[in-house]
């Protein structure tokens, strides 16, 4: 089912490439662990174009790090990289696989969602009511990371999935937006944001 | 609910599964960055435990009744299972890295640094105000957004409980987004003195 691009090379640092593979990689787990307790398809399908992209990433890393070696010792230091960067590109196929249980149908037994509400890290899905005091404020105006450790992982708006809002990106009223964070932030988060629809109570 | 009474074995172990899978991501990445020879062992200690832990979960689901109605509920529960495997074996390959003693290129220590979240250490001062609170009264996360992922002290690296209690001279292995780290240290070091960059 995947579209398979053809691959250049392109001169761009491994360093640049190794941030977003690591960043996109852990952004995906938990974006596809929301689509699954969320059971949320479009999210799901986003997380699998996430995948594509870092399987191109791991290509791209590869070819810039065999261009950038050029002896030896250069070669036992690039393959660290190279190694770190396919790891990241497994976390990014797993988050793929819990994407793929969403897409296939295949259903989340009850029990999962008793277990995340166990886990350190807690996932939420919070819509943003008419009238709610989080619409058209920014993110950073909400300052969710520093007061409850807080972040927010998607909006979504209509058909669309704002994926990793930067700090300056408008709540708008209707928006669904998909947050993690410690149990009693997280709370504090729904608490505040208005009516929950929580992973608990689907 | 009582249904759910009866898996709770199942439950814990899902939790756990995940828990320590993404517990070791970090762990490995921290591995890497201070060049630890210790912690990347943790994760090779952890990745055992998780392959044991994962064969008595699947074992513990397939010992249910499960009617045909229900089968695709417990492929995904099965599959979910699989998959913190899978992440448990990505910061195995991680630490691998580290425990082959292969000298990194710089790059790779750069750029687990500047990605959004990262992982830093920290240690705790006599002047601390983290000094003799237990981590649940710490409230590190609260405070700084950082998750504590591990203690350092004198040889041994300790697995945090949130009735462990913080020791000056611990280092603490913490992870987040960058932001956090600064509040971090501000913690760790007594009110700002002579902060070390």
């Amino acid at each position: 089912m995947a579209r398979i691009e053809k691959i250049q090379y392109k001169p761009i640092s491994v360093r640049d490439l190794l941030v977003e593979m690591k960043d996109l990689s852990e952004l995906m787990i938990d974006l596809a662990y929301s689509a699954a307790l969320f059971n949320s398809r479009p999210l799901a399908e986003e997380v699998i174009e996430m995948e594509r992209r870092v399987d191109n990433l791991a290509y791209q890393l590869d070819m810039s790090a065999m261009v950038a070696a050029r002896d030896a010792k250069d070669a036992e230091s690039l393959v660290a990289v190279s190694v770190v960067a396919g790891a990241a590109d497994k976390i990014s196929d797993a988050a793929g696989d819990i994407a793929g249980i969403v897409l296939r149908e295949i259903g989340v037994h009850p029990v999962v969602r008793q277990a995340f509400e166990q886990v350190e890290e807690h996932l939420t899905r919070v819509e943003i009511q008419k009238g709610s005091v989080w619409a058209n404020k920014t993110l950073r105006d909400l300052e969710l990371a520093p007061k409850m450790g807080v972040d927010i992982i998607a909006i979504h708006r209509d058909k669309d999935f704002i994926i990793n809002p930067a700090k300056d990106e408008l709540i708008l009223e209707g928006d669904f937006v998909i947050a993690r964070g410690a149990p009693i932030g997280v709370e504090e988060f729904e608490r505040l944001a208005g009516r929950t629809a929580r992973a608990t109570r689907s | 609910m009582s249904v759910m009474e009866s898996f709770k074995d199942v439950v814990d172990m899902l939790a756990e599964l995940k828990d320590t899978s993404e517990l070791m991501m970090d762990l490995a990445y921290s591995s890497i960055l201070l060049n630890s020879k210790d912690l990347a062992q943790e994760v090779e200690r952890l990745e055992e435990y998780v392959d044991d832990l994962h064969t008595k979960f699947e074992l513990l689901v397939l010992t249910r009744c499960i009617s045909p109605a229900e089968s695709k509920d417990y492929l995904g529960l099965i599959r979910l299972g699989v998959i913190t495997e899978k992440i448990a074996d990505a910061a195995m390959q991680i630490a691998g890295v580290v425990l082959r003693g292969l000298e990194p290129h710089p790059v790779l220590k750069l750029a687990i640094r500047e990605a959004g979240e990262t992982v830093v250490h920290a240690q705790v001062s006599v002047k601390s105000p983290l000094v003799g609170k237990t981590l649940r009264e710490a409230q590190v996360h609260e405070e700084t957004g950082m998750w504590v992922l591990c203690i350092k002290r004198g040889d041994k690296w300790v697995r945090p409980k949130s009735d462990a209690v913080i020791e000056a001279g611990d280092h603490l292995i913490a992870s987040g987004y960058a932001e956090g780290a600064e509040d971090l240290r501000r913690l760790t070091d007594a009110e700002k003195k002579s902060k070390k960059k």
